[in-house]
């Protein structure tokens, strides 16, 4: 089938596929203040399901069905579910259940990428009886040694980097593969956003200021489409935390008998060159 | 004469080359105490390359060589701390040693 074809299918698709539209902007968002750490150290996660650009509304969350360090070291698989604590995030305009996790330095103390991945408990999105689940990676790097961060992990539904996500510099172009069951999905769904504004992680909030102002509601939520080969690429214009999602990707498709989105997502930390 | 004048761009380009390639790469290193009084160091660099048989040195406050040990295949060196400060350095190749003091070796 030629390409513009097929392309022109998957939009169609996806277009009716999400007549409403309501479950986009969705970001399961996996936090921490930095990513490239010069040596180990103890990292406080906030886990939250949110609209990052506006800082919310935040979604309520069940308890994860599993987070997980794949170590630099052998990649040794870690359940850290442990360490999830239970608080409540206060948003923009509400308050939501959310996650905080406080890992041990002694998990990753190897130098090399340490590859975080949360599996959430599906969320219904009432307005649209839709389930969203969204699997979840960031990488962290310990020292500068590179490492297994781009590595597939064998998720149902992952974006596996082509880019070391925990080093970007304004103004770079971030390439990833998105993966369902391993294999590449030409022409997903996908959308970015941007963090825009703080995340106080001890005090369980977002920032009450934003960081850019957006002069139309489309700049919130940017979107494009993976290409043939499942590859998507992306400009990082601004320092800060970036959300990439490919939606709906997922083989699964129901739960409790509604539809599901399964969505991946991965989260890529940009620096200013000064 | 012609393929002498040819050889120093080829040359000039091959050191710049040379050159770029030995700046990508960095040595990386650093050790934890793994447990009781055993510390784990790790060592590599930073494009990745190997440091599997570089050798490391335990040496006391006055350069007194205490052990020496090299990097195994899991790129790290495991050893029992002395009493007293130390150091240890990663002998990382010509300009690409690195030294950590004990007071910095943690759990």
């Amino acid at each position: 089938m030629p390409i513009k074809r097929r392309l022109l299918q998957a939009l169609a698709t996806a277009t009716f596929s999400c007549m409403t539209c309501a479950a986009q902007a969705h970001f399961q968002m996996l936090y921490l203040d930095e990513t490239a750490l010069q040596r180990a150290a103890d990292l406080d996660f906030a886990i939250v399901f949110t609209h990052p650009f506006s800082g919310g509304p935040t979604m309520n969350m069940g308890e994860p069905r599993a987070f997980n360090l794949i170590s630099a070291q052998g990649g040794k698989k870690t359940d850290l579910r442990q360490y999830l604590k239970p608080v409540q995030w206060q948003s923009r305009d509400n308050q939501a259940a959310a996650y905080r996790a406080s890992i041990p330095r002694e998990l990753v103390r190897s130098l090399g990428d340490h590859i975080f991945v949360l599996e959430p408990e599906p969320y219904l999105e009432k307005e649209e009886d839709v389930y969203i689940q969204q699997f979840t990676k960031l990488v962290v790097n310990v020292g500068g040694v590179p490492g297994n961060g781009s590595e597939p992990q064998g998720l149902p539904v992952e974006i596996q980097p082509l880019n070391k996500p925990y080093a970007n510099w304004t103004g770079g172009v971030f390439r990833a593969v998105v993966l369902a069951d391993g294999k590449p999905v030409p022409f997903a769904e996908i959308e970015l956003e941007y963090v825009n504004h703080s995340v106080d992680i001890k005090d369980n909030a977002f920032g009450k200021q934003d960081s850019v102002k957006a002069p139309q509601a489309s700049f919130k939520s940017l979107s494009t489409y993976s290409d043939a080969q499942g590859v998507v690429t992306i400009g990082l214009p601004r320092a800060g935390w970036w959300g990439i999602a490919a939606l709906n990707i997922g083989a699964t498709k129901t739960y409790k008998g509604k539809p599901l989105s399964q969505d991946a997502v991965l989260w890529v930390q940009v620096r200013d060159m000064k | 004469m012609k393929a002498q004048m040819f050889a120093h761009p080829i040359l000039l380009a091959s050191a710049l080359l040379f050159c770029q390639a030995a700046l990508a790469h960095g040595p990386v290193f650093d050790c934890y105490i793994e447990h009781d009084d055993w510390v784990k160091c790790e060592a590599g660099y930073t494009d990745g390359s190997s440091a599997v048989g570089r050798k490391i040195h335990v040496q006391d406050t006055s350069n007194k060589l205490l052990l020496e040990g090299t990097v195994g295949k899991d790129n790290s060196y495991t050893f029992q701390a002395p009493a007293g400060a130390y150091s240890v350095e990663f002998l990382g190749g010509e300009n690409h040693g690195a030294t950590i003091q004990s007071s910095d070796i943690t759990q």
